[in-house]
């Protein structure tokens, strides 16, 4: 019902033209800068390391400085510059969760794809993801990065394994609704075969709405990677991640704070940049998306008499 | 109503089936030997070897599936090998600090929530609540272990306010219990009311358009009466959802909330169980929770049946 209350209003594959991009970014004035600003995050990272001292440089005599000229965020238990283990930890950190984004988002909308088109499979395919979604995902990625030894790729796999249902739910829901338009019967009905009419006409309609899940996925994979580098099951300590450097810092919380602080604040700031990107995404493309200001538009819309 | 049941009924069978036979699969795959890993490095390998044998571990992997399916169906769970002691006993111990996390919370963010949001829609341009709005986003994105620390760096260490580890039965104790359970609920109804808002809000938006509102009001509902006796009920159903497919997030919460705060719950079992590799301890635990998880369902779906007339009608 809610499906086919989305479809009626959302866009049918509309020509990308320039004028329409230019009017879609001048109505989210939010997404450009949140996306200004985590481009700017993700080009420090990239590039900043090339001019910081060394991640692995240990400095015994200057541990646990507060933060400083020198240092603008101080140095660790080893002496060892925290800004330069944040910037290089966030090449380890941003780089994974992006890498598990691709591969969730690819294997969920196949799965979700299939699933939503082809009815046998979709008994199977969703019983199957209702168990794996009945999990609590940091037990499954324990398990996973203990069985496998903890190493990137295994936590690559956990978590793709993770977040798969989620997107795969998502995208059969909205094939589900273009399955049942009269274009689907049309081209049916002309002889094409089903797997053409998935990858022709099913698969470009739900595009918009998996790159959406991507960005709320991406934010999604950068707290589980944090949880799990945190309890030691990401990405080992000598090199830098902001999970473990927080898990590195705890032992330091009361003597030199800002080994937990600076990390953390930097989750939050990226997961919080992917949330509102995804979410002011959501709005241009799922027209189910509303915001508080539409609330303020629908309530001065209630009649006067009232 | 009883089609719904046998619905349930079925589904948990297959989650139980499909999750059990993962984790036993999955588990196997750990390196290291329970065997070696009781009786420590130096034990003899004849003696490692007649312990193997009695845990069931020499046989053919299919063989000990079967085996261990079998004692499961017959309630069975097996023996924790470091705790010398029934699983299922063995997780009873444990429930309660999980379950006074889970259930606690999960109440407070609910009123929290639905009190929040209806504040946001009686009166949209309040700046507090447009402030609430960005603080909900905000809420999403703070990973969960880091407010922990946050939160003991504050009111533990610096102002000594509340302990940051010492769990106490809350039914036996409850004036040592209530003070340290006020950090580790407050990071959970912290994640968990942001999302609940993001929900509810939503689905709120959904009603607010709709024609019976105006025929509420058109009627001489006040607008107060409108909110609580229209609006909210329906806004309600798809939060009520997300309680349930929102549960297996909780309980992932609660096991690192568990390991850092120290409470002696499930979470705090499962981590100790995977490092000590206690096989059927790890098995019972995770089974555990997807039978919490198809029955908070249940009580989801039994609570639809409250809410919404129609539901209770078909």
């Amino acid at each position: 019902m809610s499906v086919a209350l989305a479809e009626k209003t959302s866009p049918v594959r509309e020509k990308p033209s320039s004028g329409r991009a230019a009017r879609v970014f001048r109505r989210n004035r939010m997404l450009v800068i949140t996306s200004a600003v985590l481009a700017v995050i993700v080009l420090a990272v990239i590039v900043l390391p090339f001019f910081l001292p060394s991640v692995s440089a240990t400095d015994p005599v200057n541990r646990l400085l507060p933060p400083s000229a020198a240092h603008p965020l101080g140095t660790d238990s080893f002496g060892r510059d925290v800004l330069a283990r944040l910037v290089s930890g966030g090449r380890a950190s941003l780089g994974l969760s992006a890498l598990i984004t691709l591969c969730a988002a690819f294997t969920g909308l196949v799965i979700g794809l299939i699933s939503g088109f082809f009815r046998a499979a979709d008994a199977v395919l969703m019983r199957v993801m209702d168990a794996w979604m009945s999990f609590p995902a940091i037990i499954l990625a324990m398990a996973l990065a203990i069985s496998l030894g903890a190493s990137i790729w295994t936590e690559l796999i956990a978590l793709t394994v993770i977040f798969t249902p989620f997107t795969a739910r998502v995208i059969r829901s909205r094939v589900l609704g273009i399955a049942g338009r009269a274009y689907i019967g049309a081209a049916r009905v002309s002889g094409m075969s089903r797997w053409k009419i998935l990858v022709v006409h099913v698969f470009p309609n739900v595009l918009p709405l998996a790159l959406v899940q991507v960005v709320i996925l991406s934010a999604a994979a950068m707290l589980v990677d944090g949880a799990m580098s945190f309890l030691g099951l990401g990405i080992a300590p000598p090199t830098p991640t902001w999970g473990n450097m927080i898990a590195e810092g705890r032992s330091y919380l009361v003597q030199a704070p800002w080994l937990v602080i600076a990390p953390g604040v930097t989750i939050m700031v990226c997961v919080f940049l992917l949330n509102l990107i995804g979410s002011s995404l959501r709005i241009a493309v799922d027209a189910r998306a509303r915001t508080l200001s539409e609330m303020q538009r629908l309530r001065t819309r209630r009649p006067s008499g009232s | 109503m009883t089609g719904l049941l046998l619905r349930r009924l079925r589904d948990l069978v297959i989650i139980l089936v499909i999750v059990g036979t993962m984790m036993f699969f999955v588990i196997r795959l750990i390196p290291g030997d329970p065997a070696q890993a009781i009786l420590g490095p130096t034990a003899r390998p004849s003696d490692v070897d007649a312990l193997r044998e009695s845990m069931g571990l020499n046989g053919p992997l299919w063989e000990q599936y079967l085996t261990w399916a079998g004692n499961v169906l017959h309630g069975d769970f097996g023996t924790s090998i470091t705790y010398h002691a029934p699983v299922l006993g063995v997780v009873a111990d444990h429930i309660l600090p999980t379950l006074t996390l889970a259930v606690l919370s999960t109440v407070i963010s609910f009123f929290l929530s639905v009190a929040i949001t209806s504040w946001q829609a009686v009166s949209p341009r309040n700046p507090v609540a447009r402030a609430l709005d960005r603080l909900s986003a905000l809420g999403m994105a703070m990973p969960d272990f880091w407010i922990s620390l946050m939160l003991v760096l504050v009111f533990s260490v610096t102002l000594r306010w509340f302990p940051s580890s010492g769990y106490e039965n809350l039914f036996t104790d409850p004036a040592t219990a209530v003070p340290a359970l006020v950090l580790p609920l407050t990071v959970l109804v912290i994640g968990q009311t942001a999302l609940f808002v993001l929900t509810l809000r939503e689905s709120l938006l959904g009603e607010l358009p709709l024609a019976y509102l105006r025929t509420a009001r058109v009627k001489g509902l006040s607008e107060r009466q409108v909110m609580t006796k229209h609006v909210l009920p329906n806004a309600l159903m798809p939060l009520i959802t997300q309680l349930g497919s929102n549960f297996a997030m909780l309980v992932g919460g609660i096991v690192i909330i568990e390991s850092i705060f120290v409470v002696p719950g499930l979470g705090h079992l499962l981590m100790g169980a995977v490092s000590t590799r206690d096989f059927p301890l790890i098995q019972g635990v995770t089974l555990f929770v997807a039978v919490l998880f198809v029955l908070v369902n249940l009580l989801v779906d039994l609570s639809y049946a409250l809410l919404d007339p129609k539901v209770r009608v078909s």
